[in-house]
């Protein structure tokens, strides 16, 4: 059950069948002015189409990420499930005491989130900490093995990290970033595994309830504190999330398997529900077609298949905002805000409910925070764990620092 | 502008080899230990139509048939700010020189292809009920008949185009008969076009509200005594509003996104539709080749299957405030295993119901699964004796 190196090498044989399945590619019509309003521009999915048929180099790009990203699997065995062998990203900093940091992403994220970030966040310095990082594939997604049985719920993924994988890795302790899926799953180790292993979390995607009644002064604070500028921009991107970016929530959370039939058989159909949130999701990214598409084929590519990394909306089912509550984690939480991320709730809220010890508020940015803006997303779990910051040597003998 | 012109489907051969060339490619998702229908449409199932479809199922065949048994035509209707749209219709009388002339108005999933088990017993002529003239047009975007190209085709425009093609077809008084988006087309009919050309409209989905007004039911439910086949309507209305609003969320914020989808892969498409066929029907027996043909109408619709998925995102407001309601007589038919059951009460308060019946088996698309019901509901509300007789004045159905 031990730790094995891995490399990305898609057979060429699957490299042909999505050839062939671009070659036959047929395209739907499209309204009069549309643009964005129904779903990604069909000039866009045609240009996209054309060049990963012809021009996209698959092996140029699975050789960088070769390069850039030190990959490991190893088999994790989970409770009522068996063994799924999971694969990682593992990068250790120069500096022997960097601080251990699991990077979770979400969906439609994978583990190729963290290529932009992991050479700053490993980065040695005596001006700012340094880490030690590990970016797994969630079960399901990238090449991590997929559930086979239902019920592989937050609970499971986070065993998988947080006693499992971390562990494995002699990471007793341990401090974790996510957004999206990562956010739930890192708060559910929180509730957990919170204290003894999982020393503190950060988060691009808070997520908090408002004050109800049970509370009375929150509750009546929030009735007469008027909401700043940016929390009302903030209350109208999630109105908007829900009311107009949400469909896909909705089907993948119940009817999953109906969905994966038109991922795993077309690559159109997966590039135009991938694409979309790309775009919508982001703060005007200037994504390239390159990116994109190797964005999008490592889900095409991916080792359970395209079809199965959403079931984890219906797994872990329920009203969004319900998601995860069993009990509120009490260890210290980074918040980063991004004013395109897509639910956006006062800062108050989340204060109100976690020990937030570092907070930040950006004033561009989206849901994929890694890869829009890395820099300051790195900043900001520095600024958390610093020499002098809230969250200062929380991992006892890993500081972070020479 | 071209007045009626007879209409056969004629499915070009490079159409069909470029199915069966995707088809020969198709490639599938795994899926979880004993899923069973719970996360979607089962592989087995998908699979073993998929195989048939792409290599026993002979779509000439069924091609033939409809042309033989479905009466069909096309027409230009113009639409009001919009283009002219080409419009594929069936078209059958009775030998009964008077009978009602009667709309049949889908919806989605559907077709103009469920007119036709009703078809024949529609328009059969006998003295001791009433008979039809049925016309049963493919909504814009739907089946053999083009689609808008300009947004903003909302309810208004498809009441339109169907309230036009009655007139043109030399109908200027008529009835209707619709489910699903069928029913939310009819009942625009009958508050446009009530009274004065519009003589009676039926549905079997009789349902006046959106999300928001039924949720006060389930809390109505806590403390009234609903009956037990009342308790089973808001059982199933709560399972489809929690499980079974996927489709309708996605078809109505990103309809092009899933589109493309459908568009590129008939394994997609038949997912999709195929969980419909299964989950909105009361255990209704479906052959392969019925679902085959059923998907390949929308394989091989005009506009493409991703047109049909724009009268959602077009009509989420328009159903949000669907303006006064209809005054004129109104029939309804309750079928267990519809999607939205309300109260009868609820419907009988802001309708003029003249005429209801209530089955007990029977599903979404009752003209697949129930005809001669529905047949019989329609033969009653319009009946010698019945409130609706003769309210199409010299086309009372009888001889």
């Amino acid at each position: 059950m031990s730790e094995t190196p891995f490399q990305i090498n898609i057979p060429d044989k699957k490299l042909s069948i999505l050839r062939a399945k671009l070659e036959l590619a047929t395209f739907p019509d499209e309204l009069q002015d549309i643009g964005w309003k129904q779903g990604p521009p069909l000039a866009d999915m045609k240009r996209l189409v054309e060049r990963w048929k012809n021009g996209y180099d698959w092996r140029k790009y699975e050789k960088e990420l070769n390069q850039e990203l030190p990959m490991f699997t190893r088999d994790i065995d989970v409770d009522g499930f068996g063994a799924l062998n999971v694969h990682y990203v593992h990068k250790k900093s120069k500096t022997v005491d960097a601080i251990p940091l699991l990077f979770c992403h979400g969906w439609p994220g994978s583990f190729l989130e963290v290529r932009v970030i992991l050479p700053l966040l490993t980065a040695p310095s005596p001006e700012h900490p340094s880490f030690h990082v590990v970016a797994l594939s969630l079960p399901g997604f990238g090449f991590s093995e997929g559930s086979h049985k239902p019920g592989f719920a937050l609970d499971q993924y986070a065993e998988v990290i947080a006693h499992k994988l971390m562990i494995a890795l002699g990471y007793n302790e341990y401090v974790t970033q996510g957004g999206d899926w990562g956010f739930l799953i890192t708060r559910r180790m929180a509730a957990k595994y919170g204290g003894k292993h999982h020393k503190a979390w950060h988060t691009n995607f808070p997520m908090a309830d408002p004050p109800n009644w049970k509370s009375p002064l929150s509750f009546l604070s929030y009735l007469v504190t008027p909401f700043s500028p940016e929390e009302k921009a903030g209350l109208e991107r999630t109105a908007w999330y829900r009311n107009k970016s949400s469909g896909y929530f909705v089907e993948q959370s119940t009817f999953p398997q109906t969905l994966a039939y038109s991922f795993t058989d077309s690559p159109v159909a997966l590039l135009a529900w991938f694409y979309e949130k790309l775009v919508i999701w982001t703060d005007d990214y200037k994504w390239t077609d390159d990116e994109a598409l190797t964005w999008i084929s490592i889900y095409w590519f991916s080792r359970a298949g395209p079809g199965a990394a959403h079931r984890i909306y219906f797994e872990v089912h329920g009203d969004f905002y319900n998601l995860g509550r069993t009990s509120y984690p009490t260890i210290p939480m980074g918040a980063s805000y991004f004013p395109k991320e897509l639910l956006l709730l006062p800062s108050a809220w989340l204060r109100r409910l976690n020990n937030v010890v570092s907070e930040s508020h950006h004033t561009s940015g989206g849901h994929f925070a890694a890869t829009e803006r890395p820099k300051e997303l790195v900043e900001d779990v520095r600024k958390m764990f610093a020499k002098g910051g809230p969250a200062f040597g929380i991992v006892p003998g890993r500081s972070g620092y020479a | 502008m071209s007045s009626e012109t007879p209409f056969q489907i004629n499915i070009s051969d490079e159409k069909l080899s470029t199915l069966r060339t995707k088809l020969e490619l198709a490639t599938f998702p795994d899926e979880l230990q004993d899923a069973g229908w719970k996360y979607g449409s089962p592989l087995v199932d998908v699979k073993r139509l998929t195989e048939r479809w792409r290599n026993q199922y002979d779509w000439r065949k069924y091609e033939k048939d409809i042309n033989e048994k479905l009466p069909m035509f096309t027409r230009d209707i113009d639409v009001d700010g919009f283009d002219t749209l080409n419009i594929h219709y069936v078209h059958k009388k009775s030998e009964t020189v008077d009978a009602i002339p009667l709309l049949f108005c889908h919806g989605w999933p559907g077709s103009f292809w469920e007119v036709t088990k009703i078809l024949p017993l529609l328009t059969a002529s006998a003295p001791e009920h009433p008979s039809f003239h049925v016309v049963a047009l493919s909504l814009p975007g739907y089946g053999f008949s083009e689609a808008p190209r300009k947004q903003g085709f909302g309810l208004n425009q498809y009441a339109e185009v169907a309230h036009k093609l009655m007139i043109a077809l030399g109908y200027n008084e008529y009835v209707t008969q619709g489910g699903d988006w069928g029913c939310f087309i009819i009942r625009k009919m009958a508050s446009v076009y009530g009274g004065r050309h519009h003589k009676a409209w039926h549905t079997n989905m009789p349902d006046q509200s959106t999300d928001l007004e039924i949720a006060p039911v389930f809390l109505v439910f806590l403390i009234t005594s609903w009956s037990t086949k009342e308790k089973a309507g808001i059982e199933r209305t709560k399972w489809f509003l929690t499980k079974g609003q996927g489709y309708f969320a996605q078809q109505s914020t990103q309809p092009q996104t899933l589109g493309y989808g459908l568009t590129d892969s008939p394994v997609g498409l038949l997912a999709w539709i195929y969980e419909k066929l299964v989950l909105c029907t009361d255990n209704y027996n479906w052959t392969d080749d019925e679902v085959l043909t059923w998907i390949s109408l929308y394989w091989f619709s005009r506009a493409g299957p991703a047109a049909s998925l724009r009268i959602y995102f077009e009509l989420r407001e328009d159903c949000e405030d669907m303006g006064r309601d209809p005054t004129i007589p109104m029939g309804t038919s309750y079928f267990p295993k519809e999607l939205i059951i309300l109260p009868a009460a609820w419907v009988r308060k802001s309708n003029n119901v003249v005429f209801e019946s209530h089955h007990k088996s029977g599903g979404h698309f009752a003209a697949t699964e129930r005809p001669e019901e529905l047949v019989q509901d329609l033969r009653k509300m319009f009946a010698k004796g019945s409130p609706a007789f003769a309210i199409v004045p010299g086309r009372s159905g009888y001889a």
